[in-house]
């Protein structure tokens, strides 16, 4: 038995290895997650780190009429511009993020005593000026705190008066756990490439062969039809596993290799041990992703039907992933149950070093291969119906 | 030996074969011959098990086509209508995939397969990939393929359809060799001509159904037509699909 499935087996391998163009757009694939992650930080990063750096450029509209707060401003390191005279069509137009109006009677009211109106022109929907505003925001504010409390301590009133309660903000987001959003994304793209990798493979080796005429033929041959179907199963399982190696390196490159702590302020490093706790954990999700296609491509009349569904199917058990990115689960053991969720959440886990329950490696690897068992025996039903023949 | 007993199967209403017995003996050249859409495929999957009979039986040297199938895909060889070579692989890569899946390996089946292109005078395109053989050289890949384990009961699919001249030629003397080796040999044609110029026994089917069975001279006599293209006729009923 099992020398014909080998026998399946290689054959598939070697027409396969000669399909250069499908088994590179499989490849294709393994490279996306890193390529676009990468491409995020690069983005990303060097927007963070510019936003704080850099110093707030501030255009101010009537400069003269508030001397003490412009050189406070200078003093907190803003450099005054002198604004446009229509700041609100600057700013719809985004030639700048925020702008300062010191209207005339400012110096007056100021010296009366009275609250003083200054004008800050902003447009609060657009995201990338967010940080010059709140920046813009909180000195206007504090240079108000610090002169209303110049002014309590004048008249022999204590300060403290003023402040009822006192806010001691405790924020746990290290800036590591900030970055580790990007790490979050990375189980959709192992899935993804998982998937990508196997379906050419699967789809040539059965739509493909039906539609060029070789499958009839081959299944006159004296084996069962089962062995047939798992010896081109387990032809994809090498080029999905190679995809997942792929991608793997690729993510462990764009640690290694992009300036991280330059671009997010932290380092990542993705050792030898977890990448190969990753793979290994992704290893039942390769048996899982060859088993679906196999039945998808056996249940699919032509390539071309196969084709259509099989990024699909590639997609939705990738999809949870990103949800992850946003909507952090725990690691609790009904997720173990849904394969490749359990998974997603395990990889999510090792990238983050916390402690990992054995129990839901082993119970989520189990349940991958049960239901990848259960899969593949569908398909060998429908390898030995008629419909694989008649396609009908 | 191919024995066919009762033999029928629908698809939907359709009722492709109906109560369809025959037999090829070994040593002759069996023809099932009809109009295009007559059943003779359907017949000839049954034989070689890929499709199920809805009722009847066939047996191969004595094994029946459902209840030992492996039994019987050992024991024939299949030339399809359609070849299905793989066209990333060499003439000998395909030869040697199906003589593997017959479970023969090493050298044996190295000078099996050197025997059978000697045979078919295709040295020259042995250890070339088969993408843009000529269908002449395409049915030389796929015979040797048919061959390679040595089937006693060689079924072919209408075996000359889209061949030229000499290709076609080279096919009728190929199938006469293998009456001549003592095998059981089964074609199906839609072409008198072919039947008449090759056949032992003629098995004419229409509709789905066996309308004539027996040798050229018995068919002369059933008819009372001494050409055999009128008797075809006359079992038939019309000419359609008949060329």
């Amino acid at each position: 038995m099992m020398n014909k499935i080998l026998v399946i087996f290689q054959k598939e391998i070697l027409d396969n290895m000669r399909d250069y163009r499908s088994w590179m757009t499989g490849l294709f694939w393994a490279l996306f997650g890193p390529l676009i992650l990468g491409g995020m930080i690069m983005l990303l990063g060097s927007s963070i780190r510019e936003n704080v750096d850099e110093s707030l450029v501030l255009p101010v509209l009537g400069a003269e009429n508030a001397p003490n707060l412009i050189a406070f401003l200078e003093q907190q390191d803003v450099i005054i511009n002198p604004a446009p005279a229509d700041p609100e069509a600057a700013i719809l137009s985004g030639d700048i993020n925020v702008a300062l109006i010191i209207p005339p009677d400012y110096g007056e009211d100021f010296s009366a005593g009275e609250t003083a109106k200054v004008q800050l022109v902003f447009d609060s929907t657009r995201q990338s000026a967010m940080v010059d505003i709140n920046r813009a925001q909180n000195l206007l504010e504090g240079y108000g705190n610090y002169i209303g409390l110049l002014r309590l301590s004048l008249r022999g009133i204590s300060p403290e008066v003023m402040r009822a309660i006192q806010i001691e903000e405790v924020d746990t987001a290290t800036p590591q756990s900030q970055a580790l959003i990007f790490l979050s994304m990375l189980p959709y793209f192992i899935i993804f490439a998982i998937f990508n990798g196997a379906s050419p493979v699967i789809t040539d080796a059965t739509a493909g062969e039906r539609e060029r005429g070789s499958l009839e033929p081959l299944l006159i041959n004296p084996l069962p039809r089962g062995w047939i179907a798992i010896g081109k199963m387990i032809s994809a399982m090498p080029f999905a596993t190679v995809n997942l190696i792929i991608t793997l390196a690729g993510f462990a490159a764009v640690f290694r290799f992009l300036p991280m702590e330059e671009l997010l302020g932290i380092q990542i490093g993705l050792d030898i041990g977890t990448l190969l706790a990753v793979f290994l954990i992704c290893l039942p999700i390769v048996f899982l992703a060859c088993a679906i296609q196999t039945l998808i491509a056996s249940y699919a009349k032509t390539a071309k039907e196969a084709g259509t569904y099989l990024p699909f199917i590639g997609l939705i058990p990738s999809l949870p992933g990103l949800a992850l990115a946003f909507l952090p689960v725990k690691p609790e053991l009904w997720t173990m149950l849904i394969p490749t969720f359990g998974q997603q959440i395990l990889i999510n886990q090792f990238l983050r070093a916390e402690p990992i329950s054995v129990l839901n490696i082993v119970v989520s690897a189990f349940l991958t291969i049960i239901l990848s068992i259960v899969v593949t025996f569908i398909a060998i039903k429908l390898y030995e119906g008629e419909r694989i023949i008649t396609g009908k | 030996m191919i024995q066919v007993q009762g033999l029928s199967k629908s698809f939907g209403k359709v009722k492709a074969v109906q109560n369809v017995s025959f037999s090829a003996t070994d040593g002759q050249i069996t023809g099932l011959l009809g109009p295009n859409g007559a059943g003779k495929s359907t017949i000839l999957r049954m034989l070689y098990t890929l499709l199920k009979p809805e009722s009847g039986s066939a047996q191969v040297d004595g094994f029946d086509v459902s209840q030992s199938p492996i039994e019987v895909q050992r024991r024939i060889g299949v030339l399809a209508d359609a070849r299905g070579l793989y066209s990333r692989l060499t003439s000998r890569e395909n030869i040697r995939y199906y003589g593997r899946l017959h479970g023969l390996t090493g050298e044996s089946l190295e000078n099996k397969i050197n025997s059978l292109m000697q045979l078919l005078d295709m040295q020259s395109i042995a250890d070339r990939k088969t993408e843009g053989f000529s269908t002449g050289e395409k049915l030389k890949v796929a015979i040797a393929r048919t061959l390679v384990h040595d089937p006693q009961n060689v079924l072919l699919d209408e075996p000359t359809n889209g061949l030229d001249v000499m290709s076609t030629r080279a096919m009728r003397q190929f199938i006469l060799r293998l009456r001549g080796e003592g095998k059981c040999v089964l074609f199906t044609s839609h072409i008198m001509q072919e039947v008449a110029a090759l056949c032992d026994q003629i098995v004419i089917i229409s509709h789905g159904e066996v309308s004539a069975n027996g040798s050229p001279d018995d068919l002369r006599r059933q008819t009372g037509h001494e050409n055999l293209e009128d008797a075809f006729v006359a079992v038939i009923g019309s000419e359609e699909g008949l060329e």
